[in-house]
């Protein structure tokens, strides 16, 4: 575990001078001292008792209330008070000492000479005992409270595969990996981030197939940032980017710990955070972000199709509208006869140009979806009712838009929802509207220096060092088993090239499934 | 820079749905020297299957424009005084050519034609047979509500199932007349009914309409210029000799009974080589198809060998004797539509050389061309005596 003891920014708070100093001799003078800083907020409970059977020694408890496990330290209190018997030859100093090691209920005990040590331990959820006459103190372990319970992952559902997802608690989301992947190696360290929240941040990797050099890198760019506090994982992953001016997500987040799993024995860093059930992974590539877990629990002829599908409907919701646009002002030749007819006869009555026509729906559909996200669900149901209205019959009966234009905008939105990872759907939802833009200009050449110009800064981007579009720029052939197309399990025999370099061999040579009696007379063989 | 680029170019070609006129159909006739062509223009909100409000369906579904000039081009532009869109040819299918015309020559019509890269050269190209060009565009139709459509799928039906009749793209003909050796051949519609009552919305009223539209002969070309006509089975010969017969029917007489027997041709394919003896072109043809009995109005068995083989070889009598009659007429009229010069350029480059200047007059019209039919009848439906 590595700490970050200093501060690059200055301290807010008017005690942080006191902080620095050691605790107190005195056990009323530290109740006093902790009342102060704290400002008497009334969740912070302290107990004074008398200590020990033999020799009864006044010491107090404190806890931050709902953040610890109440009958933990109940148990604390009575086995302290009553069952600990403390010899009278032993001095105060010796009694702290004995206590550490007779009380048994909490997990980790530690002691405490600093306030801002003691600080931080109280607010992190320990239960804090401080003794009369040792100016030290102990912090126990007894973090608890509510937690949101596990539940399914709302953001990425499967029909095969965990129905588990990460809730906000830290340390469930770690044992959760932890417990798909039960090796010593699935190592883990912590930091705290923020200055004044104090988050809890965790890296997990697996040593030996995670490249050291990422594991620095990750390391460095999260002790690099100094902010006052961070609520989620999309803070650090703002702070922690390799380029903030694209419209690409280059770090990947997911809900799922299988995901976190798979991806970490592919030799991916994973990022944890107390707060949040999204647990960043880096490097990411941008072929991730067409692929779902069930895509490895499926067969790999229909994860094959799947993948095609998706790349099919990015490409659908990136440039439907534009290829509108483009087809009904510019190339008009390349519309069947039949549907041009009945496009032109729809447009008839349509006031404007198709660009603005376009742009019309397209803006109002991301309103409507916009609305429909934050509402709560009550009110939610009623816009899908205007929704309907406005990108529908109504709109085209009330002569504003042409029923093609709907189609395509329904189909655009249809496949937007399809794609797999959001943070990929929206970032197609922007350069859309680009494209759109380019279209009404030049056409399907515009259309084309477009996705040309997308291509570009694509390959330019990198994530963690390694090129965002592998395996395709750079082109590894043992690695595109798994990009479009999904081999067969047996057939993905190396790990991604680029994230790990030396330990890549995953699985053994002969796993192709055979009838007995081949695989009996290949033993022979060998 | 980039904001240059994307300031100063604008969108000079761009052009709403709003704005184009839809020419489906053009016509070209020859009226006093000059050009005159015929749009047929798209009336996009009339036509059934748009279902926008606004037209309905009681509107006509396709407006004439008409216009003279000394050029097609000429003519083209000036239509733009009698209608209010870009007229747009891109989706043009139809290229109708009046007799009159045709008989004047067609070279001339097919530059523009190429030149605009509107065009399309898969557009069909028709004589109008008896009448003018924009006579023929002037008739509604049923079903197909747009004439120039109807008129194209029925030519690409008739050829595909009778095949009297030729399906012809401009490609096609801007390719025959810049190339020797071959002569052009095309369909023709003809007018059959009342012109007059054609022209109205009347015509669709009634169950049989008064009047309506009909593939009619092959017109025969030399040199670009319209010869002479060929319909029936002299037509479907030109078709067998093209390898243009997809399906069809032949008749054969059976003992003493005339037209007794239909065969039903299923798939025919036909190859051309050519020979040089003496100096002097000898062209051989092998035709094989493969059928089914489609009728037989005499008693008799069919389930006897002898009786398929004596039928498959009257069949190749029959066939062979069509498809001499038309190379001899062709030969008549010194017109090498089946493209036998160009068999003999590509087999034979350099004797065609001479032999090219004086093709059509000298060697095609008396052409040796051996004849081989290969008719093979692979089904007797779905009985096999007839039940007389």
């Amino acid at each position: 575990m590595w700490f970050q003891e200093t501060s690059k920014r200055k301290q807010i708070g008017v005690f942080d001078n006191m902080l620095n100093e050691t605790v107190e001799n005195e056990l009323q003078q530290n109740i006093d001292m902790i009342r102060t800083i704290t400002g008497n907020s009334t969740d912070i409970v302290i107990r004074e008792f008398l200590l020990g059977q033999e020799q009864e020694i006044p010491a107090g408890i404190f806890f931050v209330g709902g953040m610890t496990d109440e009958e933990m330290i109940q148990k604390l209190l009575v086995q302290s008070a009553t069952q600990l018997t403390i010899p009278s030859s032993y001095s105060r100093e010796d009694v702290l000492a004995y206590i550490c090691k007779k009380i048994a209920t909490a997990g980790k005990v530690k002691r405490i000479k600093k306030w801002h040590e003691l600080f931080l331990a109280l607010m992190s959820g320990e239960a804090i005992l401080l003794i009369d006459g040792v100016a030290e103190a102990l912090s126990m372990e007894a973090r608890g409270g509510e937690y949101r319970a596990i539940e399914e992952p709302s953001t990425q559902l499967s029909i095969r595969g965990s129905r588990e997802g990460f809730t906000e608690s830290l340390a469930t989301n770690i044992a959760m990996v932890r417990r798909r992947i039960q090796n010593p190696y699935l190592w883990l360290e912590s930091i705290k981030i923020g200055e004044v929240t104090h988050t809890n941040v965790s890296i997990m990797y697996i040593k030996g197939i995670a490249s050291d050099e990422v594991v620095e890198e990750v390391r460095n760019r999260l002790q690099r940032i100094c902010m006052d506090g961070i609520l989620e994982s999309g803070y650090i992953e703002q702070l922690i980017e390799d380029k903030t001016f694209t419209t690409f997500p280059t770090i990947y987040h997911t809900e799922r710990p299988d995901s976190v799993a798979a991806n970490l024995l592919e030799g991916r860093i994973a990022i944890f955070m107390e707060g949040t059930p999204f647990v960043l992974i880096v490097p990411a590539l941008f072929i991730q972000f067409f692929q779902a877990v069930e895509d490895y629990y499926a067969r790999f002829d229909i994860a094959t199709a799947l993948r095609f599908l998706r790349v099919l409907v990015f490409f659908i919701s990136l440039i439907a509208p534009s290829a509108y646009i483009a087809m009904t002002t510019f190339h008009q030749e390349m519309i069947p006869t039949q549907l041009v007819i009945a496009v032109a006869a729809q447009r008839e009555s349509v006031p404007f140009p198709a660009f603005v026509e376009a742009m019309m729906m397209e803006v109002t559909f991301e309103i409507l979806r916009e609305a429909g996200v934050r509402l709560p669900r009550a009110v939610g149901q009623a816009v899908s009712i205007v929704g309907a209205l406005v990108i529908g019959q109504a709109a085209v009966e009330a002569g504003f838009v042409s029923s093609a234009m709907v189609i395509v905008v329904s189909i655009t939105a249809i496949a937007s929802f399809a794609t797999p990872s959001f943070a990929i759907a929206i970032s197609a939802r922007l350069i859309r509207f680009l494209l759109m833009i380019l279209a009404a200009l030049f056409g399907f050449y515009g259309i084309l220096i477009g996705i040309i110009l997308m291509t570009l800064h694509l390959c330019s981007l990198r994530s963690f060092g390694v090129p965002y579009m592998a395996p395709m720029a750079p082109f590894i052939s043992t690695n595109v088993g798994d990009t479009f197309v999904r081999f067969p399990m047996w057939a993905l025999k190396e790990r991604p090239h680029l994230i790990n370099q030396t330990n890549v061999v995953r699985q053994g040579s002969n796993q192709r499934p055979k009838p007995t009696n081949e695989l009996e007379k290949e033993g022979d063989n060998h | 820079m980039l904001i240059h680029v994307i300031l100063l170019s604008g969108c000079w070609s761009k052009k709403e749905l709003t704005e184009l006129a839809f020419v489906i159909g053009v016509g070209v006739d020859k009226k006093g020297g000059k050009y005159m062509i015929t749009l047929q223009v798209v009336n996009p909100g009339n036509v059934a299957g748009a279902t926008q409000k606004g037209g309905g369906s009681s509107g006509l579904p396709v407006t004439l424009y008409t216009s003279t000039g000394n050029t097609l081009v000429e003519a083209s532009r000036k239509v733009s005084e009698k209608i209010s869109r870009l007229t747009y040819y891109a989706h043009t299918n139809l290229i109708v050519i009046g007799e009159e015309l045709a008989r004047e020559g067609i070279k001339e019509v097919f530059d523009a034609i190429e030149r605009n890269p509107q065009f399309r050269t898969t557009a069909s190209v028709i004589i109008a047979r008896q009448c003018t060009a924009k006579e023929l565009l002037s008739v509604l139709t049923p079903i197909d509500k747009i004439p120039t459509n109807q008129m194209i799928k029925t030519l690409e039906l008739t050829e595909k199932v009778w095949g009297e009749n030729l399906n012809v793209h401009a490609g096609e003909v801007i390719e025959i007349l810049s190339l020797g050796g071959k002569e052009v051949v095309m369909s023709s519609f003809r007018i059959a009914g009342n012109k007059m009552i054609g022209e109205q919305q009347n015509n669709l009223q009634s169950i049989e309409p008064y009047t309506f539209l009909h593939a009619g002969e092959l017109a025969v070309f030399q040199k670009g210029k319209l010869i002479s006509w060929m319909s029936g089975e002299q037509a479907r010969g030109v078709l067998w000799l093209l390898n243009k017969i997809h399906q069809t029917a032949v008749t054969i007489d059976w003992q003493r009974t005339k037209e007794a027997i239909s065969y039903k041709v299923v798939r025919s394919k036909t190859k051309v080589t050519a020979k040089i003896n003496n100096g002097k072109p000898i062209i051989s043809v092998m035709i094989s198809m493969e059928g089914d009995i489609g009728e037989v109005l005499v008693p008799m068995d069919l389930t006897d060998p002898n009786n398929i083989s004596l039928l498959e070889k009257k069949l190749q009598q029959e066939i062979q004797k069509e498809v001499q009659n038309t190379i001899l007429y062709a030969q008549s009229k010194k017109s090498d539509i089946f493209g036998f010069g160009e068999v003999v350029h590509r087999l034979y480059p350099n004797e065609w050389k001479q032999l090219k200047k004086n093709w059509n007059d000298q060697y095609f019209s008396r052409l040796q061309v051996k004849v081989n039919v290969h008719a093979f009848i692979r089904r007797t439906g779905l009985r096999n005596k007839p039940y007389f």
